[in-house]
């Protein structure tokens, strides 16, 4: 993936290097909101991490601005407010995604590539596949091995959105955010309960781990296949 | 009033008729003793038979007695010398017949003649029936001039009063503005001015301690984030076991700071926002509220608890969803960690909106109950385990208060009640 992270902290921004070329992506920097408008406006990303306070521009106006000059890259809109409503200012500001400092680096590679994902369109379709297991949409419905699951609404929108983000590390907030629609982590284990029954559930019956735990962070969905 | 100007009035005509009646009396008397002194009584009496035989155009019939000095009769139409004294040339009223009242005048013309004029009172009646229909007819007139003008003025004042209303509704700042300096101010524009330049001074300090916790948050934020980048670089040169969990517990203590930073932020927030809904939309609760029910149900029965709930349909409430959530979260929160084991938690939400969440553990001490909801409380009865900032019951009734909710603590047979309602006195209902 090629980034561009418009952000006026330096060492900020050398640490945004490390985290993004430790995964093999490219990342270009600047440091001013008219050098990173200019930016984007000329050159092609997948995806624009936005520091929301920047010494000659506020974030939520340069959105405005990249969408009036055509940039539809899909930006995560980075901030050291992360209260609710700050996230929901930056989201009808018109940030794809909102996420406050400090952050874990995986938690912000995991909402890059799924912002890349989205923005791609690979989510969309009516069965999707990965590894040994199958998610009917429509039907709402999920197999491994062709062996049918069966899940409860919720679980089901739980594995949903793990087919939607196969292979990739799903964190706490999104899950959060994305199935429950809860913009915080309340302090009862409701996302470890629930991850588990779905675990219990997929992995029943089969000799390879089906739910990845990624210490900290999140969850990833495996392949299923024995290794 | 109008009672007062009426008897003015008719007094006023009945005098100025009496003067004119006196007026004309002695003008005639007059006249006829001239005629007397130039032609004698045999031109006296022609003139006043003359008179009489005069049809008034004016309606004011006169009357005439030429007599000797005994009251004998020689000429004129009335038979009978009155009341009066013609030495003297005495006047007075005297009556005609049985039917009207005149003015008369008498004198003495010569030594053995008297001669007495007598006008009838003009009929007042015509008059003061005109008049009567002025009056009537002006003080209807009056009296709408004056029903239209307070009409005006009420609807003038009604839409002076409803446009400072919508202004303060709508938080229309222009309007607010030319509010605050009225040209001409009257009652209604000073305190309209008032209000508003008070709206401006809250306007102020709720922007100052918008900008004031923007930074804050950007100050502190910004170094633990680099504390944070430290640490995990020292984690991935791979020191060993025991520095590598103490890294790790730093982390988690500067996760526990920043939601501690973002707790504090939000109550202060919810409290400098109470009473404004801006942003502010209707929102299902009896969704939000099972939503949240069904998401704990498992963690419910991973503790050992029962988790019930009771949710009427289409309680919908005004406000913002999130915060909304927040504080449901925030009692099963709490209830989760002080329920005794095995124990029940229900959850029931009726119309008003009346939420409660009542759990089976120790129950708050009476004493204790308003201190849980002070930032940064513990209760005595918390086991050694609990975690959390100390904050939840803190922000959760913030944010009630921002709704224009109250959050209190109800007696319970046994653990706690939490309830959510319309206004303080009625929770406990």
């Amino acid at each position: 993936m090629k980034l561009l992270y418009i952000e006026d902290d330096a060492r900020a921004a050398a640490e945004m290097s490390d985290i993004v070329r430790e995964q093999g992506d490219t990342l270009a920097v600047e440091s001013n909101g008219a050098d990173g408008l200019r930016r984007a406006g000329l050159e092609s990303f997948d995806v624009i991490i936005l520091d929301r306070m920047l010494g000659d521009a506020d974030g939520l106006e340069l959105i405005q601005r990249l969408r009036g000059i055509g940039v539809s890259t899909p930006i995560l809109m980075l901030s050291a407010l992360g209260r609710t409503s700050d996230r929901a200012e930056g989201l009808e500001a018109g940030a794809d995604d909102y996420l406050a400092k400090p952050f874990e680096p995986i938690e912000l590679i995991a909402r890059v590539r799924a912002l890349n994902r989205r923005a791609s369109g690979r989510e969309h379709s009516a069965v999707i596949l990965f590894g040994t297991f199958e998610c009917h949409v429509k039907a709402r419905t999920a197999f491994r091995d062709n062996q049918h699951i069966g899940l409860s609404p919720r679980e089901f929108e739980l594995f949903r959105y793990f087919m939607e983000n196969a292979g990739e590390v799903v964190t706490r907030e999104m899950l959060l955010r994305d199935v429950w629609n809860m913009s915080f982590d309340p302090q009862t284990n409701v996302v470890d309960v629930n991850i588990g029954r779905l675990r219990r559930k997929l992995e029943d019956g089969f000799d390879s781990p089906a739910l990845e735990t990624v210490w900290g962070t999140g969850y990833r969905l495996l392949q299923g296949r024995a290794s | 009033m109008l009672a007062g100007l009426w008897w003015t009035t008719d007094q006023t005509i009945q005098e100025t008729f009496a003067a004119s009646t006196r007026e004309s009396v002695d003008v005639d008397l007059t006249g006829l003793v001239d005629i007397y002194s130039s032609g004698g009584q045999v031109e006296l009496e022609k003139r006043i038979d003359d008179r009489l035989a005069l049809n008034p155009t004016d309606g004011v019939r006169a009357h005439y007695l030429l007599a000797n000095r005994s009251g004998k009769r020689i000429a004129g139409d009335l038979t009978e010398w009155p009341d009066l004294d013609p030495a003297i040339s005495e006047s007075g009223d005297i009556a005609i017949g049985n039917r009207s009242d005149a003015y008369a005048r008498a004198t003495l013309i010569s030594v053995d003649l008297q001669l007495l004029v007598a006008h009838e009172q003009p009929e007042r009646s015509f008059l003061l029936a005109r008049v009567s229909l002025v009056f009537l007819l002006g003080g209807a007139v009056f009296v709408g001039c004056t029903a239209l003008f307070a009409q005006i003025a009420s609807v003038r004042v009604r839409d002076r009063v409803r446009r400072v209303s919508d202004a303060f509704r709508r938080h229309d700042e222009p309007a607010l503005d030319r509010m605050a300096a009225p040209r001409n101010p009257d009652e209604i524009d000073q305190i309209a001015s008032q209000a508003s330049q008070a709206v401006k001074r809250a306007r102020q300090l709720t922007q100052a301690y918008r900008d004031t916790s923007e930074q804050i948050a950007h100050e502190i934020r910004t170094p633990l984030m680099h504390l944070d980048s430290r640490i995990m670089k020292a984690i991935a040169r791979q020191p060993d076991q025991s520095t590598t969990a103490e890294l790790l517990e730093a982390r988690a203590d500067i996760k526990r700071l920043v939601s501690t930073l973002e707790a504090l932020l939000d109550i202060a927030a919810s409290k400098a926002d109470r009473g404004d809904w801006k942003g502010m939309n209707p929102v299902d609760f009896s969704s939000t509220v099972r939503q949240i029910c069904e998401l704990y149900q498992d963690s419910a029965e991973d503790a050992g608890y029962h988790l019930k709930w009771e949710i009427a349909e289409d309680v919908n409430v005004l406000g913002d969803e999130a915060q909304l959530r927040r504080i449901v979260t925030n009692l099963l929160d709490n209830a989760f960690k002080y329920n005794r084991p095995g124990g029940d938690i229900t959850v029931s939400l009726q119309p008003g909106p009346h939420l409660s969440v009542v759990d089976q553990g120790p129950g708050i001490p009476a004493a204790e109950r308003e201190k849980i909801f002070e930032r940064f409380y513990r209760g005595t009865t918390a086991g050694s385990g609990t975690q959390g900032s100390g904050m939840g019951l803190a922000l959760a009734r913030a944010i009630a208060q921002r709704h224009d909710l109250y959050l209190g603590i109800c007696d319970n047979e046994g653990g706690a009640r939490f309830v959510l309602s319309p206004g303080e006195g009625s929770e406990c209902v």
